[in-house]
C-alpha cells in the first residue's frame, strides 16, 4: 500500500432520536485511505455512508452527535467528536480547506439569493481574510477556464443554471482550495446519463491535476463505483464489514453481504440502476437494536452458530480486510455466490 | 402565467374588493330601518328641543346629505364625492367636513404607528434570527418572551403599560397627546411637550410589533437553517456571522411582505391603544363617532381602513410578480 | 401533515434510518395511534390556564355568593373580605361581573368560532375537492372578503344592528353570529389547499370506483385527513373571535345590557379606573383576556408540533439525559481506543 492520506480510526456517530433513544448510525468504524485515490463507499440505503462521510466532513449538526473518533490526515490529528462545545471552531478551519464535502443533489446547495461569484469570495475569504475579491475571482474562472466551464457563470444566480452544470460548479467551489479529502455523497445521483458521465470525468481529471489528493465517493450507484473507485468500502448495519482493492472485492469478496450487494448489481446484462439487492433476502436492521453478533447473520446464508453470539473481529489478508466467521474458517477462499436474477 | 397577465388579474381582484368595500360601506349603514339621522334627531329631542325644531333639523340634514333621494342617486353622489376628495360632513360636528376631522386626527395616528412598525420590524427581525440561530436559553428567552407580546391582546399591553408606567410610576404623563392649553403648532415648545406623552403608547406599539416579528422571522430562519445551502456553507468552512447573513437574506422575503402588510393595517391597527391613552388619532375619532351616531366620521374612517390595506397588499403583490418569476406562477394556481 | 409518527428519525437524507419493522408485534399493535403522538409539557400548560378559566367561567358563579347584577357598593370600593375585588363603576362585586364576563366572551368565541370554522371547512373542503368553476366561484368570494378587513365590516354590520330595535342582535348570540359570518375566509382559503391535495390521493379514487357518492367520499374519505389541521383552525377562531368582541365592546359597539370581557374594560376605561387608580376594575378583565388568548395560541402551536413532529425540537429532559449518556459513552470509546487489544488480526 502507497503512503497513506488519510486515516479515521473508532469513528462512532449517533442520532438522537426524540424519546432519547440514541441510535448509532456509524459504529466504530476505520477506514483508510492511500493518497491519491478514490475510495468507494457503498451499501444499503440507511447503512450509515452518508452519515459516516457527514462525520468527516466535521458538519455533524443536532439531532447528529459524532460521539468518538479521530482523523488523522495531513499530519494533523482532529478529534471529530461534536460534543465538546467549541467543536464548531475547532473544526471550522479545516472544513473546506483540508476535507470539503460535494454535497448529495446539489440542487439547493447555493443560498438562492447569492451570485455565485459572492459564495466563490466568501469561500475564499473563510479561510484567509486577506484575500481580495479580485484574486478570488480570477483564482474561480482560472480554475473554470482550466476545466472547460463557461466563466460567465460565476455572475448567475443558482436557478439559473442547469443540474448538470450546477453540480459542476458546485463540484469547483468545493475544490476551489484545493483540499486534500474531497468527499463525494452522491453526487451523480440527480443527474441524467451524460450529465453523469461529465461530472465523473471532471472528478477523475481534478484527481489527475492533483487539485485533491483523494476521494471518498458515496453512492448506490455500483457501477459508477467498479468503474471509478481504486478501492471499495462496504457498510452494513452502521459497521465497515469488508474493504480493500475495487478489483479484489469485485472478484475476491470475503464477505457474503459484499458477495451478494456486488453480485446481484454488477451483473452487465441487466437493468443495474434500478435492480435491489436482490440476492439478499429480508430488509437491513434495526438500528436502534441491531442483531446480536455478526449483524447480517439472519439474512446471511453463511451463517454458523458464533455468528448470532459473538462479532467478528476485522480480519486481514494483505491488503484487504474483512469481518466475517466465515471467511476466517476458509482462508483465501471466495465467496461461492451463486447470481441470482427476479 | 407570463407577468401581464398576472398583473391584469391581480388588479381585477383587488378592484373587486374595493367596489365590494366600497359598496358595504354605502349600504350597510343606509339598510338599517329608519335612517342614522332619524337617530340623530330622536337623539336631539331627548335634548329637550322642541318637535318643530327637530322636524325643522331633520328635513334640513335629509337634504344636506341627500337622504331624500332613491338610493341609486345617493351611491352616485356618494361615489363621486369621494373621487373629488369630498367625504361629507360630520353629524355631530356639523357643518364641519369629515376630511377636517380627519386631518386632525391621521398625523396622530401615524407619527405612532410608522416609527413603532419600522422600528419594531427591525428590531424583532434581528431577535427572531439571533434566536433560531443560536438556539438554547437565547431562543427560550425570546421566543417565550416575543410569544408573550404576539399573543397578548395589543391593548391589554396598552392598559398594563399604562397603569404601571404613568400611574403607578408617573415616569409619562396618563393619557393625551400634549398638555392642557397647549394646542397642535409648528413650535419647539409644543414638540417637546407632544414628545412626553407620546413615548408611552409608541412603547406599546413598539412591543407587540417586536413580538410579531421576532414570531416570524425565528420559524423563518429555523426553517431556513434546516436547508441544503446552510450545511454546503458549513462543510466549506464559511463562518457563522456570514452564513447569518444568507439566511437573514433568504428569510427577508417574507419578512419584507409583513411589513408592507403591517404598513397597510397602521391606520386600523391602533384603534384602541389611541382610546387607552386617550391619544387624539383615528380610534379616538372612531370611537367618538360611533358614540355620537355620526355615521358620515365612521363610514370614512373605515373606508381609509379598507383602502389603505388594500393598496399594501396589492402593492405586495405586484412587487412579487417583478421580483420573483417562480412565485408569479405558483401564485397564479392559487387563486 | 401525514407525519404523525414521532419516531422518525428526519436527518437521514437517503431514507428511514430505521426501516420500519414489516411485521410489527403484538405490543406494537395495540398502541392507538393518539398514544405515539407526543405531548409535550407546552400542550399540558396550556390546556391547564384554558381549564382554568373555564371553570372561572362557568362552575365559579355558582360558588360565589354575590350575583353580576346585584348591587353591592359604590363606584370603584377597594377589595375588601367580603368583595376580593371590590366594586366596579356601576358598584357590583367584580369578581361576579369577571365570571359572568368570562362566561359570555366564551360562549362568544365557542359559537362564532365554531360558526366560522364550519363556513370556512365547508367552503374549504368543496372547493378543493370538486375544482372547477365552482372552485373559481368560492376561491373568488373567499378571497374578496379577505382582502377588506374584518373589523371594517363588523364595525358597520354592528353599529347598524345597534339601531335596530331588534334586542337578540345587540346581544352576546346576535354579535357572535355577525363575527362568526365575516371571519371563516382564510379557514376556507387554508382547508382548500390542504383538501386538493388530499383529493388527489388514491384512496379516494378507490372511494370513487367503488361508488361511493360526493357527500359520503367528502365525509369518510376527505374529512378525516384535515381533522388535525380543522382542530387548529378552530382553534384559532376561538382565540380571534374573542378578542373580536372585546375590540368591538371597547369602540363601544358591544352587546348591549349584558355582560362580556370587553364590555368590562370598555366601562371601565370609561369611568377612568386606570387613571383613578382602581386596579381592580381593569387589571382581572385584561389578565383574563391575555390568558384566554395565550393560552388558545400556545394550544394551537402546541398541537402544531403535536401533529408536525418537525417543528419540534426535541424534548428537553430526554436530550440532556441522552446528552449525559453520550458523554459516558464517548469516554468509554476513548479508553478502549487506548487499550492495546488489537482490533485487527492478521491471517496471514
Amino acid at each position: 500500500m502507497t503512503k497513506s492520506l488519510m486515516r479515521a480510526n473508532n469513528l462512532t456517530a449517533v442520532y438522537a432520536a426524540d424519546s432519547g433513544q440514541d441510535v448509532p448510525a456509524v459504529d466504530n468504524v476505520t477506514l483508510e485511505l492511500p493518497e491519491g485515490q478514490i475510495l468507494g463507499l457503498a451499501g444499503e440505503s440507511g447503512c450509515g455512508k452518508t452519515t459516516l462521510g457527514t462525520a468527516l466532513a466535521m458538519i455533524a449538526n443536532p439531532p447528529l452527535y459524532v460521539v468518538a473518533g479521530t482523523l488523522e490526515i495531513d499530519g494533523n490529528e482532529i478529534n471529530l467528536s461534536t460534543l465538546p462545545k467549541n467543536a464548531n471552531q475547532v473544526h471550522r478551519p479545516y472544513r473546506g480547506e483540508t476535507v470539503s464535502l460535494l454535497p448529495q443533489g446539489a440542487m439547493n446547495a447555493i443560498s438562492p439569493t447569492l451570485r455565485i461569484r459572492d459564495l466563490v469570495v466568501d469561500v475564499m475569504r473563510a479561510h484567509n481574510g486577506s484575500v481580495t475579491k479580485a484574486d478570488a475571482l480570477d483564482r474561480a474562472s482560472d480554475r473554470l477556464k482550466m476545466l472547460e466551464m463557461p466563466t460567465r457563470v460565476l455572475d448567475s444566480y443558482a436557478h439559473q443554471l442547469s443540474g448538470g452544470m450546477k453540480q459542476r460548479m458546485v463540484t469547483v467551489i468545493s475544490t476551489l482550495l484545493n483540499p486534500a479529502l474531497l468527499i463525494a455523497d452522491e453526487p451523480t445521483s440527480a443527474l441524467d446519463v451524460s450529465s453523469q458521465k461529465a461530472l465523473i470525468e471532471m472528478l477523475l481529471a481534478m484527481v489527475e491535476a492533483k487539485i485533491m489528493r483523494g476521494v471518498i465517493f458515496i453512492t448506490h450507484d455500483l457501477p459508477v463505483l467498479s468503474m471509478v473507485t481504486d478501492r471499495l468500502a462496504i457498510m452494513y448495519a452502521g459497521k465497515v464489514v469488508e474493504t480493500g482493492r475495487t478489483e479484489d472485492l469485485v472478484n475476491n469478496a470475503r464477505h457474503p453481504y459484499t458477495a451478494a450487494l456486488l453480485s446481484s448489481v454488477l451483473d452487465p446484462t441487466e437493468d443495474t440502476r434500478t435492480k435491489h439487492v436482490l440476492g439478499i433476502p429480508g430488509s437491513p436492521p434495526n438500528l436502534g437494536n441491531p442483531p446480536s453478533g455478526c449483524r447480517f447473520h439472519p439474512r446471511c446464508k453463511f451463517a454458523m452458530d458464533v455468528c448470532s453470539t459473538t462479532e467478528p473481529k476485522m480480519l486481514s489478508e494483505g491488503d484487504h480486510d474483512f469481518a466475517c466467521w466465515w471467511a476466517k474458517e476458509h482462508p483465501r477462499e471466495t465467496i461461492p455466490m451463486e447470481v441470482t436474477h427476479a | 402565467m407570463g407577468l401581464r397577465r398576472y398583473l391584469a388579474s391581480k388588479t381585477g381582484w383587488y378592484l373587486g374588493a374595493l367596489v365590494v368595500a366600497v359598496v358595504l360601506n354605502f349600504l350597510l349603514p343606509r339598510l338599517i330601518p329608519g335612517n342614522p339621522v332619524d337617530v340623530i334627531v330622536s337623539g336631539l329631542g331627548q335634548g329637550g328641543l322642541s318637535s318643530e325644531a327637530q322636524r325643522q333639523i331633520y328635513e334640513q340634514f335629509m337634504k344636506e346629505f341627500g337622504l331624500d333621494q332613491p338610493m341609486w342617486n345617493q351611491f352616485v353622489t356618494y361615489i363621486t364625492s369621494i373621487f373629488q376628495g369630498n367625504l361629507g360632513k360630520s353629524f355631530a360636528f356639523y357643518p364641519t367636513p369629515v376630511t377636517d376631522l380627519i386631518a386632525q386626527s391621521l398625523p396622530f395616528t401615524l407619527v405612532l404607528q410608522i416609527p413603532a412598525i419600522l422600528l419594531g420590524w427591525i428590531i424583532g427581525n434581528v431577535l427572531g434570527a439571533v434566536a433560531a440561530y443560536k438556539g438554547g436559553a437565547w431562543d427560550k428567552s425570546v421566543f417565550t418572551t416575543s410569544l408573550v407580546f404576539n399573543s397578548m391582546p395589543y391593548y391589554c399591553l396598552s392598559i398594563i403599560l399604562l397603569y404601571v408606567l404613568a400611574v403607578m410610576l408617573g415616569w409619562f404623563p396618563p393619557g393625551g397627546a400634549y398638555s392642557l392649553g397647549n394646542s397642535p403648532e409648528w413650535s419647539m415648545a409644543f414638540f417637546t411637550d407632544a414628545l412626553q406623552y407620546w413615548w408611552l403608547p409608541f412603547i406599546s406599539l413598539l412591543l407587540i410589533n417586536i413580538g410579531g416579528q421576532a414570531v416570524g422571522m425565528r420559524s423563518m430562519a429555523i426553517y431556513e437553517l434546516g436547508s441544503d445551502y446552510v450545511n454546503y456553507s458549513r462543510s466549506l468552512g464559511i463562518g457563522d456571522a456570514k452564513m447569518t447573513t444568507y439566511i437573514f437574506r433568504n428569510a427577508m422575503l417574507p419578512q419584507i411582505t409583513g411589513l408592507a402588510l403591517s404598513i397597510g393595517t397602521m391606520v386600523g391597527g391602533a384603534l384602541i391603544t389611541e382610546l387607552v391613552f386617550s391619544y387624539p388619532g383615528m380610534g379616538t375619532l372612531l370611537f367618538n363617532a360611533i358614540a355620537a351616531n355620526d355615521y358620515p366620521v365612521v363610514q370614512a374612517v373605515t373606508l381609509i381602513i379598507t383602502v389603505a390595506v388594500l393598496v399594501a397588499n396589492y402593492m405586495v403583490e405586484v412587487l412579487y410578480g417583478f421580483i420573483d418569476p417562480r412565485i408569479r406562477a405558483s401564485k397564479s394556481g392559487e387563486k | 401533515m401525514t407525519n404523525i409518527s414521532s419516531n422518525a428519525v428526519t436527518a437521514e437524507a437517503e431514507g428511514p434510518l430505521v426501516p420500519t419493522d414489516p411485521t410489527p408485534g403484538p405490543k406494537a399493535k395495540a398502541k392507538p395511534a393518539w398514544m405515539n403522538l407526543n405531548f409535550g409539557p407546552r400542550l399540558w400548560v396550556s390546556l391547564g390556564i384554558i381549564v382554568v378559566i373555564a371553570l372561572l367561567a362557568f362552575v365559579g358563579p355558582l360558588l360565589y355568593p354575590y350575583g353580576p347584577d346585584e348591587k353591592v357598593g359604590s363606584l370603584y370600593d377597594a377589595p375588601s373580605a367580603a368583595h376580593w375585588l371590590g366594586t366596579e363603576n356601576f358598584g357590583y362585586d367584580v369578581v361576579a361581573v369577571l365570571m359572568a364576563s368570562t362566561r359570555n366572551s366564551l360562549i362568544n368565541g365557542l359559537l362564532a368560532g365554531t360558526l366560522a370554522t364550519v363556513i370556512g371547512v365547508g367552503i374549504g373542503v368543496v372547493a378543493g375537492y370538486i375544482g372547477g368553476w365552482l372552485e373559481e366561484l368560492l376561491m373568488g368570494i373567499t378571497n374578496i372578503v379577505l382582502a377588506i378587513p374584518s373589523i371594517v365590516i363588523l364595525i358597520l354590520i354592528s353599529m347598524s344592528l345597534q339601531s335596530t330595535d331588534i334586542p337578540f342582535f345587540k346581544g352576546i348570540v346576535g354579535l357572535a353570529l355577525v363575527i362568526g359570518i365575516t371571519s371563516w375566509p382564510w379557514t376556507a382559503r387554508a382547508v382548500r389547499a390542504q383538501a386538493s391535495s388530499v383529493s388527489t390521493r388514491e384512496h379516494i379514487d378507490v372511494a370513487k370506483l367503488s361508488g361511493a357518492r360526493t357527500p359520503g367520499i367528502l365525509i369518510r374519505d376527505v374529512l378525516p385527513y384535515l381533522a388535525s389541521y380543522v382542530v387548529m383552525a378552530w382553534v384559532l377562531q376561538l382565540a380571534s373571535a374573542i378578542l373580536a368582541e372585546s375590540t368591538l365592546s371597547m369602540l363601544g359597539l358591544g352587546p348591549s345590557g349584558t355582560n362580556s370581557l370587553g364590555m368590562q374594560l370598555h366601562w371601565a376605561l370609561a369611568f377612568q379606573s386606570v387613571a383613578t387608580g382602581a386596579w381592580w376594575a381593569f387589571l382581572p378583565p385584561t389578565i383574563v383576556l391575555t390568558l384566554i388568548s395565550f393560552g388558545l395560541l400556545y394550544l394551537q402551536s402546541s398541537l402544531d408540533e403535536v401533529f408536525n413532529p418537525r417543528l419540534r425540537r426535541g424534548k428537553k429532559k430526554n436530550l440532556a439525559a441522552a446528552a449525559k449518556r453520550r458523554e459516558e459513552a464517548a469516554r468509554k470509546l476513548e479508553e478502549e481506543m487506548k487499550a492495546p487489544a488489537g482490533v485487527t488480526e492478521v491471517i496471514v
